[in-house]
């Protein structure tokens, strides 16, 4: 029984706490009252008698106190004690409140909202079970450099399954664009051919209906397709009674057999999947890479295991196949970081920048506590003597500041919210619909935990350092100081510290912003030079059914261009397979030049590889640097002729003279023709995150014709307004055919970099706050300072200092505390770019000048902010001053 | 100012309950019949003897009824509980080992 018993007194003191109060304090009201009867009945005078029971109770309140700690719920009793007393002292100080919430939801809001798209874009990107064991596995021509495309021959892909340990399962498949027959024409679909294991790797099956049976891997029974959820939806009402029902895809039917649940896409952002049916003799190809492959992993491979037996694996490939696999080697990759090699550098500065955020709002909220704690040394030392110990007095600030971070908590959360909505919608869904997670960037609980975690991490943090700074408070010697307290020097320099502190991590994410800033502009400068303003886009992929030779190809598209030169306004009209700024990597060809063997055997050089149209150059205003343009006479009938950019000339023929080479298209052993090379154009920077100077080379389209192809219209005015009469103009050639991304240039540019535009803003809001909070740093410190050097520096004017020598004594301490954090923050600063030209290549690069920008901007804030103190140092009186403790 | 004569840590748990074993006590009275019964020696100090009646009393060893006192005063009357009472002849069977023991010691060597 005496648990009950322990329990119900537990709770007695907990809820009937003013009973408890009322009793302890009549009880210790007996004692003493009893103590004074016997006194007086010693003899004593009624005085006497009270002050002798007083002496020898000692103090009362202590007494209570250390009764009512043997109560084991002194702990929750005192914390909303302390709560509430938390919350009175916030709203009589709404300045230092609103400040500090302020400063905290900052910090901690800019790590939610970064958070909030790291958790979704790369630790989230898909919803497939065990996404770390799949991996994407892909064969290398031994190209020396760039970009491959991450392909894999059919009979390769299947031999990489059998004939290694390493993998559960392995699928292939080839993306695809189908256009959908709807009532009045037809929808561009994205969507991919896929072998029937396809969704087992993935682990996703369809929500309704079936997956793909192995004989509809077979030509003839293909026929058959799953729906993506959205596309069931919006096409088809979201309607189960489809499943069976016969759809047209490219002017051929195919029978519904499954639709796909929500969020299902892969390779995003496919919406249909149709078997892909291999012939025998495409099964049996080594020789052209013309699927792609995924994989997962046996448990407990890891990926560098399966590269190493890939590598092995391809070795015996090579020998057993030279004629087709030599110098080609194999490689997997995580699919999770495959959709982030480029963009992960981005994210990591943000997150970076963000915790940078965080840790100089810290500073800044360690700066404003101080302050605090010094005003409140004579409250301090008034608790310690009516009775409170260090553990209460810490558990009293720890609470403030768990309040103060909890207030701030709720902002950041509202703050990210906002953010995060502001992010997801700031970029065109064109893009958006390429990134795998981009819709789950929200606020979620993964986000939530980590706002609430670094809150009250925060929240301890500051409240444990109040504690230490105050100290043991010297009881008498603060209670007698008329003043509010002073500054001890070891505190006044661990404020200084802080201040240089917040130099240091201003000027660091001022100079990532800055150099951001630049790289953004720097990369809509380049994209500006096509002068995008008048030019029109569209894609457009001919059905490889009714458009099987390239006669036919040709055909259409001369006509389309015909059609398209006639309209009113347009002055030209061009075919390129990939526009600049797509977001879409160029494909690489191996190349050898006539007359010249490679250096090494196997070493074959790459480029880029492009098929254009006369006008294309002209259209793009990309210049012609010698010889010539193509023309229309370049065609079937004459010698095959290539234009190459200026980085390939300069590359291989170094000393000019390219024009009039002859280069041919493969590996060594290929039969394509000889291409006479007969001009040279600039370069073009084909994505944000290639480098400018790749070499390419454009065949002309009519002795290469391709299904896909992008059309450009350069027009006098309103490009936008084109869209109708092209879409009209190709309906008319076929009904069968729309085109797809119909755009204006310009927005694709803008799309295309939105990203960096994205992180550039992000890093500029980063930037001035780490500006603001550093200049509010200083202004505390220095008024700080002021208002406790009053007496010197009345003392100094009184024996006739100028006031202007105490303005240069003060803003010579700014000036001191800003230097020692830039001699630190000028070498970081710059590594730290070192780092970013480095990791986002070609976007960002090391400039001094912003570095040496950006000093000045901090200095001159600084001085601005030790400006006000100062002006106060001027009008200090002596008299007063004199008078002043 | 002198300091009272310091009780061995924990001993003066075992004085309270002892003192309250014969019958309900406030703790004014508790104090002074330690001090009368020990000669004056152990000076119970009020700022450790309110604390320890509560600690007891929330251990649930002791506890406690409003009463009327020999002044005709409202006061807070300790008793033993049926706990209390194990545990007190748990303790004084330890304390008679312990300071026999010491006795042994302090005798022999």
């Amino acid at each position: 029984m005496r648990w009950f018993q322990n329990i119900s007194n537990w709770l007695r003191s907990l809820f009937r706490r003013n009973t408890v109060e009322q009793e302890l304090g009549s009880e210790l009201g007996f004692h003493i009252e009893r103590q004074i009867e016997e006194n007086l009945a010693a003899g004593m005078t009624e005085k006497e008698a009270r002050l002798a029971a007083m002496r020898e109770f000692g103090g009362v309140e202590q007494v209570k106190e250390e009764c009512r700690d043997t109560r084991r719920v002194s702990l929750i009793d005192t914390l909303l004690q302390d709560l509430r007393y938390g919350a009175r002292m916030l709203r009589k100080n709404p300045g230092f409140t609103v400040v500090a919430v302020l400063t905290l939801a900052l910090g901690i809001g800019a790590n939610t909202a970064i958070f909030s798209m790291v958790n979704a874009l790369l630790l989230h990107p898909y919803d497939f079970n065990n996404l770390d064991s799949l991996v994407r596995v892909w064969e290398t021509r031994g190209m020396d450099e760039g970009y491959d495309a991450r392909w894999t021959a059919p009979a390769d892909a299947a031999d990489f399954l059998s004939g290694t340990d390493i993998f559960q399962n392995l699928t292939t498949y080839r993306d695809q664009s189908f256009n959908l027959a709807i009532e009045d024409g037809v929808e561009p679909v994205l969507g991919c051919r896929v072998s029937a294991s396809f969704f087992d790797v993935l682990g996703r099956g369809p929500a309704l209906g079936r997956g793909f049976a192995q004989k509809e891997e077979q030509p003839g029974f293909e026929q058959v397709v799953i729906l993506g959820h959205g596309l069931w939806q919006r096409r088809f009402g979201g309607n189960p009674a489809l499943l069976g029902k016969t759809i047209k895809l490219n002017g051929r039917g195919y029978t519904v057999v499954g639709i796909m649940p929500e969020k299902f896409s892969y390779p995003v952002p496919s919406e249909l999947w149709v078997p892909l049916a291999l012939s025998s003799a495409e099964k049996a190809d080594r020789k052209q890479l013309t699927t792609m492959a995924l994989a997962r992993l046996k448990p407990r491979a890891s990926a560098d295991q399966a590269n190493a037996a890939l590598a092995s694996y391809a070795n015996r490939l090579e020998q057993k196949y030279p004629k087709t696999n030599t110098g080609r080697s194999a490689t997997v990759l995580p699919l999770r970081k495959e959709l982030y090699l480029y963009t992960l550098p981005l994210f990591l500065l943000l997150q970076v920048a963000a915790v940078f955020v965080l840790l100089l709002a810290c500073a800044n909220l360690a700066n404003l506590m101080f302050t605090r704690m010094i005003g409140r040394q004579k409250e301090i030392a008034m608790r310690t003597t009516l009775g409170a110990s260090p553990r209460r007095l810490a558990q009293l600030f720890v609470s403030e500041t768990l309040l103060l971070s909890f207030l701030a908590g709720i902002a950041a959360v509202s703050v990210s919210f906002w953010s995060v909505r502001l992010l997801r919608t700031s970029i065109s869904v064109e893009w958006t619909k390429w990134v795998p997670g981009w819709d789950g960037i929200r606020v979620n609980t993964a986000v939530m935990a980590l706002t609430i975690l670094l809150a009250v991490a925060v929240g301890f943090l500051f409240g444990f350092a109040s504690v230490l700074h105050s100290g043991k408070a010297n009881l008498g010697k603060t209670l007698k100081e008329s003043a509010a307290g002073s500054l001890t020097r070891s505190r006044a320099r661990l404020r200084s510290a802080l201040v240089v502190a917040q130099v240091v991590f201003a000027l660091v994410l001022l100079v990532c912003a800055g150099l951001t800033m630049q790289g953004f502009v720097r990369l809509a400068a380049v994209y500006e030079s096509f002068q995008p303003d008048s030019v029109l886009k569209a894609e457009l992929n001919l059905p490889e059914n009714s458009y099987s030779d390239t006669t036919k190809i040709t055909a259409f598209y001369q006509q389309l261009l015909h059609s398209a030169a006639a309209m009113p306004g347009v002055k030209a009209a061009a075919l390129a397979t990939n526009l600049p700024a797509s977001n879409v990597d160029n494909d690489v060809t191996l190349f050898k030049i006539e007359g010249r063997p490679p250096a090494k055997p196997n070493e074959t050089a790459s480029a880029d590889l492009l098929s254009a149209s006369p006008d294309y150059f002209s259209a793009l205003r990309i210049p012609l640097m010698a010889g010539r343009l193509f023309t229309e006479s370049d065609n079937k009938a004459v010698e095959r002729v290539a234009v190459i950019s200026r980085s390939m000339a300069d590359r291989f023929w170094p000393g000019g003279g390219a024009v009039g080479k002859r280069i041919k298209l493969g590996a060594r052993d290929s039969n394509e023709p000889w291409l006479k090379i007969v001009g040279v154009v600039g370069d073009i920077r084909q994505n944000w995150w290639n480098p400018s100077a790749r070499p390419a080379i454009y065949t002309a389209f009519l002795q290469s014709p391709r299904h896909a192809m992008t059309i450009v219209l350069r027009v006098d005015a309103n490009p936008a307004g084109y869209a109708a009469p092209l879409r009209d103009a190709v309906r008319q050639m076929d009904p069968g055919l729309a085109p797809t991304g119909i755009n204006t240039l310009k927005t694709e540019v803008v799309d295309s970099i939105g990203i960096i535009r994205i992180l550039g803003i992000l890093m500029a809001v980063f930037g001035l706050v780490a500006l603001i909070l550093s200049s509010v740093g200083v202004y505390g410190v220095l008024s700080e300072s002021v208002a406790q050097r009053t007496r010197e520096l009345g003392i100094r004017l009184a024996l006739g200092a100028h006031p202007q020598d105490l303005m240069k004594l003060v803003m010579g301490h700014a000036l001191k505390l800003t230097g020692i954090g830039l001699v630190i923050a000028v070498p970081i600063s710059f590594a730290v770019s070192c780092v970013m030209a480095n990791v986002i290549f070609g976007v960002v690069t090391a400039d001094l000048a912003v570095v040496a920008g950006f000093t000045l901007v901090l200095i001159v804030v600084v001085l601005v902010a030790a400006y006000f103190p100062a002006r106060r140092a001027l009008r200090i009186d002596p008299m007063i001053a004199l008078r002043y403790e | 100012m002198t300091k009272p004569t310091d009780l061995v840590q924990g001993t003066l748990d075992l004085l309270i309950l002892k003192t309250i074993a014969l019958e309900p006590m406030h703790g004014w009275a508790i104090a002074q019949r330690i001090r009368r019964v020990s000669n004056n020696v152990l000076q119970v100090n009020q700022g450790a003897l309110y604390p320890a009646l509560h600690r007891l009393e929330q251990q649930a060893w002791i506890q406690s009824k409003w009463g009327e006192s020999e002044n005709n005063r409202r006061a807070k009357y300790y008793s033993l509980t049926k706990a209390g009472q194990k545990y007190l002849k748990a303790e004084e069977s330890n304390w008679e080992r312990l300071s026999s023991a010491i006795g042994l010691v302090l005798k022999t060597v």
